[in-house]
C-alpha cells in the first residue's frame, strides 16, 4: 500500500483542524507586533500544512524521485494485538485508580499472558504475576519511598 | 543518600560551595563516590547492559523507563543511573553481536561481521574480552576529550542572546534529518508533531492555556517523561508480542566466558583504538548522526588501512576493536553538545536532557557556572560505569548471560506494568498512565506508518526553548525580525541548518531512488 497517498492528505486535514483550533481557541498577541501565545502554533500548523501538502505532491510524482513508501497492510492479529497492548495499558489505568496497584498488577500481568499471549503455563504466569507485584512493591515502596495508588473502591 | 545543606550544591555532598574548580571536584567526587551513587551507577549500567544486549529492546527504552526512579534520588546518583544506562547499553550491544550473530543494538551491527566469525571459530571468549577493553577505552577517550572541550564549547556559547540561542536550537532540530531513517520529510513531520505536542498546556511566558479544552490535567501540558515512556517502550511491546509464537526466540550460549586479549594483540591495535576513538567522538558530537555511523566509518577505517584486508569478515580481532572503540567514544562525543549547548545528539541523550531537565539543570552554558560540581561528578560516574562495565563483562558474564536468556515477552509484560507505575511516580496522577498509554498508541501508529520516534522527542525536548526564545527576541526588539538576520551567530547556525537539511533531503532523494530501482522483495520492510 502506498502510504503516501493518504498519509498526505491526513497531515494537511490534521494542520487545518490545529489551525482552526489554534485561531478559535488561543488568543493573540496583547501588544501589536509582537509574537502572542498563538503565533508559534500557528506557524506550525503553516509548517505542518506545507509538509502535508508535498508530501501529497510528492506521492504523484513520476517513480524515480517519488517520495513514497509502501507498507504492507496491517493483518487482524496485528490489529488486535495493538489494541489489546493499548486496551490493557489503559485498562491498568483504570485499575490503578479503582482497586490499586497490589489488585491491579496481578490482573494485568494474567491478562497480559493469558490473553494476549495465549500462554496457558498457569504456574509461570502465577509466579510473574506474584513476584513482579512483590518486585515493584518492594523497589518503589520500600526502596525508593514513591507512594502506589491504593484504589478508590478499597478506601 | 547523602543530604545537602546548602543550597547552591546540586551534587548532593552536603557541604559545597560551588565556584572554584578545585572545590566543585573535591565535591564531585564525594557525591560520585557515595554509596548510594556507585549503587545506582552500577545498577544503570547492568540494566543498560542487559537492555543493549537483548536485540529488539532499545536503551533509549530503557533510559525513559529509568527516569521516574530518579526522582527520588539526589542529582548524583541520578545522572549516575542514566549514564550508566546509556553507556552499559552502548557496550552491551556487542554481546549479542558475538554471540548470537545479532546485533543488540544498531551501534553494534559492525561488531557481528568479526565478532560473530570469531565465536564461531571457538573465539568468542577473546572477542567479548576485546570488545570490553575496546569499548572502554573508545568511552574514556572520549570522555577525556569532552573534558577538555565542554568548557571551552560552553565559553563561546554565553554570549549568545536570545536570537543566536533560537537559532542554534533550530539547528538542533534540523538533526531531526539525521534521525529520520528513511525520509527526512518524515522526520521534519515528525519533529513537528513533537512540537505541537509541546504546545498544549499553559504558555509560560503568558500564562494562556492553550488547547487544554478546559481541564485541569491539560494545564501542565505533555509531560516530557510520560511521553517518552509511552513512545518508546509501548511500541516495543508490541513488537516484542508480535513476535511472540512467530519468531523462533534466540538461544543465548550458557557457558561463555570472556578473555582479555594478550598484550601483544593489543599493542597491535592501540593506535587503531586511538584513532577509531577518535572518530566516534568526532561523529558523536555531530547531533543527529550516532553509533551505528561511527561504527561503520571505524570498521571501513580499520579495514582499509590494514595491510591484509581480505582477513576482515572471516574473524578478525580488529574487526572487533574498531567498531567497539568507535560506537562508544560517541557517548562522550554526543555529552559536548549536550551539556554545553543543550542540543540532543540522539534520541538516548534527548532522554538524557529530559531527565536533567526534571532536576533543574538546565544544560547549556550557564551550567558551568551554576553548577560546575555536577558537570564534574558526571565525568566521574562514566568512570565508574565502565569501571563496572569492564567487572560485569570480564568477570559476571555466565550469570549476565543468563539473564539474558530470560524470554523477551516475558520482560515485554514487566514492561507493560513498569510504564505504568513509572508514568504514575512521576506526579502521583492517574491521568499520566491514561496519556502514557495514548501517547504510546501514537507511538506505535507513527512507526506504522514509517514516521520516526525519535524526532518528536526532540521537538517535545527542544521545544520549549525553541519558542521561548524565538518570542523573546521578539519581544526585546519590539517585533523587529531583523534580530535574526543582523547577528552573524543567528546567521551561521541559519546557514547549517539550512545546509543540514539540504544536504538530508538530497541523500534521501537518491536513497529512495535508488531503492526503487530494486527488486520489490528486497525492499519489503521487516
Amino acid at each position: 500500500m502506498r502510504i503516501d497517498r493518504w498519509l498526505g492528505p491526513c497531515l494537511l486535514i490534521l494542520a487545518v483542524v490545529w489551525l482552526w483550533l489554534v485561531y478559535t481557541q488561543i488568543p493573540g498577541a496583547r501588544q501589536p507586533g509582537e509574537p502572542g501565545p498563538r503565533a508559534f502554533p500557528a506557524l506550525l500548523g503553516i509548517v505542518l500544512t506545507a509538509l502535508g501538502a508535498f508530501m501529497t505532491a510528492s506521492a504523484y510524482l513520476p517513480r524515480r524521485n517519488r517520495l513514497l513508501d509502501e507498507i504492507p497492510r496491517a493483518s487482524l492479529r496485528e490489529v488486535l494485538i495493538a489494541a489489546g497492548t493499548f486496551g490493557l495499558l489503559m485498562l491498568y489505568a483504570y485499575l490503578l485508580e479503582k482497586v490499586g496497584f497490589l489488585l491491579a498488577t496481578p490482573i494485568v500481568v494474567v491478562l497480559a499472558m493469558a490473553g494476549i499471549l495465549r500462554l496457558r503455563n498457569w504456574l509461570l504466569i502465577a509466579a510473574l504475576a506474584g513476584g513482579l507485584t512483590a518486585t515493584c512493591w518492594m523497589f518503589f515502596v520500600w526502596l525508593l519511598k514513591a507512594p502506589l495508588p491504593r484504589g478508590l473502591w478499597l478506601m | 543518600m547523602s543530604g545537602c545543606s546548602r543550597p547552591r550544591c546540586r551534587a548532593g555532598c552536603g557541604s559545597c560551595e560551588a565556584g572554584d574548580t578545585l572545590e566543585a571536584l573535591t565535591h564531585a567526587l564525594a557525591a560520585a563516590l557515595s554509596l548510594d551513587a556507585i549503587a545506582a551507577t552500577a545498577a544503570g549500567t547492568v540494566i543498560g547492559l542487559i537492555f543493549g544486549s537483548i536485540p529488539g529492546l532499545t536503551f533509549s527504552m530503557a533510559l525513559a523507563l529509568m527516569l521516574p526512579f530518579t526522582f527520588g534520588m539526589q542529582v548524583t546518583p541520578a545522572i549516575g543511573l542514566l549514564l550508566g544506562v546509556y553507556v552499559g547499553g552502548m557496550t552491551g550491544g556487542s554481546v549479542s553481536s558475538i554471540l548470537l550473530g545479532i546485533p543488540g543494538t544498531p551501534s553494534a551491527a559492525a561488531t557481528v561481521f568479526d565478532g560473530f566469525p570469531m565465536a564461531q571459530q571457538g573465539d568468542a571468549s577473546v572477542a567479548l574480552g576485546a570488545a570490553v577493553i575496546a569499548s572502554t577505552f573508545g568511552g574514556l577517550f572520549s570522555l577525556v576529550v569532552m573534558m577538555l572541550l565542554l568548557e571551552q564549547v560552553a565559553a563561546v556559547a554565553i554570549r549568545f542572546g536570545p536570537a543566536e540561542i533560537f537559532a542554534l536550537v533550530l539547528f538542533g532540530l534540523s538533526t531531526i534529518c539525521g534521525m529520520a531513517e528513511r525520509s527526512m520529510l518524515r522526520g521534519l513531520v515528525a519533529g513537528t508533531l513533537g512540537l505541537m505536542l509541546m504546545i498544549i498546556g499553559l504558555d509560560e511566558l503568558d500564562g494562556v492555556a492553550r488547547l487544554t479544552f478546559g481541564t485541569v490535567q491539560m494545564q501542565q501540558g505533555v509531560n516530557l517523561l510520560v511521553a517518552m515512556i509511552g513512545l518508546f517502550a509501548v511500541p516495543q511491546i508490541i513488537s516484542t508480542f508480535l513476535d511472540h509464537g512467530r519468531v523462533a526466540p534466540f538461544k543465548m550460549p550458557t557457558d561463555v566466558r570472556a578473555r582479555l586479549p594478550s598484550m601483544r594483540q593489543l599493542k597491535e591495535r592501540l593506535w587503531l583504538m586511538v584513532r577509531c576513538s577518535g572518530i566516534g567522538t568526532v561523529i558523536g558530537a555531530i547531533p543527529g548522526t550516532g553509533g551505528p555511523i561511527a561504527a561503520f566509518i571505524a570498521y571501513d577505517h580499520a579495514r582499509r588501512f590494514d595491510r591484509d584486508p581480505g582477513k576482515y569478515g572471516k574473524g578478525e580481532l580488529s574487526g572487533v576493536v574498531a567498531p567497539e572503540s568507535a560506537n562508544n567514544a560517541v557517548t562522550g562525543g554526543t555529552m559536548i553538545p549536550l551539556l554545553s549547548l543543550g542540543i540532543p545528539g540522539d534520541p538516548a541523550t534527548a532522554v538524557i536532557l529530559g531527565g536533567l531537565l526534571v532536576h533543574g539543570l538546565f544544560p547549556g552554558p550557564m551550567l558551568f557556572r551554576t553548577h560546575l560540581e555536577v558537570i564534574y561528578a558526571l565525568y566521574v560516574s562514566i568512570v565508574l560505569a565502565y569501571v563496572v562495565i569492564l567487572v560485569v563483562q570480564l568477570w559476571g558474564i555466565r550469570i549476565f548471560v543468563r539473564v539474558l536468556a530470560v524470554p523477551p515477552h516475558v520482560l515485554a509484560v514487566c514492561i507493560i506494568v513498569l510504564c505504568g507505575l513509572g508514568s504514575y511516580a512521576i506526579r502521583n496522577s492517574i491521568f499520566d498512565v491514561y496519556l502514557m498509554a495514548v501517547m504510546g498508541l501514537f507511538g506505535y501508529l507513527l512507526q506504522r506508518v514509517r514516521i520516526p520516534v525519535a524526532p518528536v522527542v526532540l521537538g517535545l525536548v527542544l521545544g520549549e526553548t525553541l519558542e521561548k526564545q524565538y518570542r523573546t527576541a521578539l519581544i526585546m526588539t519590539e517585533g523587529d525580525y531583523a534580530v535574526f538576520y543582523t547577528s552573524g551567530v543567528a546567521l551561521f547556525f541559519f546557514v547549517l541548518t539550512a545546509l543540514t537539511i539540504g544536504l538530508q533531503f538530497r541523500s534521501s532523494l537518491r536513497r529512495q531512488s535508488t531503492e526503487s530501482g530494486r527488486p520489490e522483495a528486497d525492499r519489503a520492510p521487516r
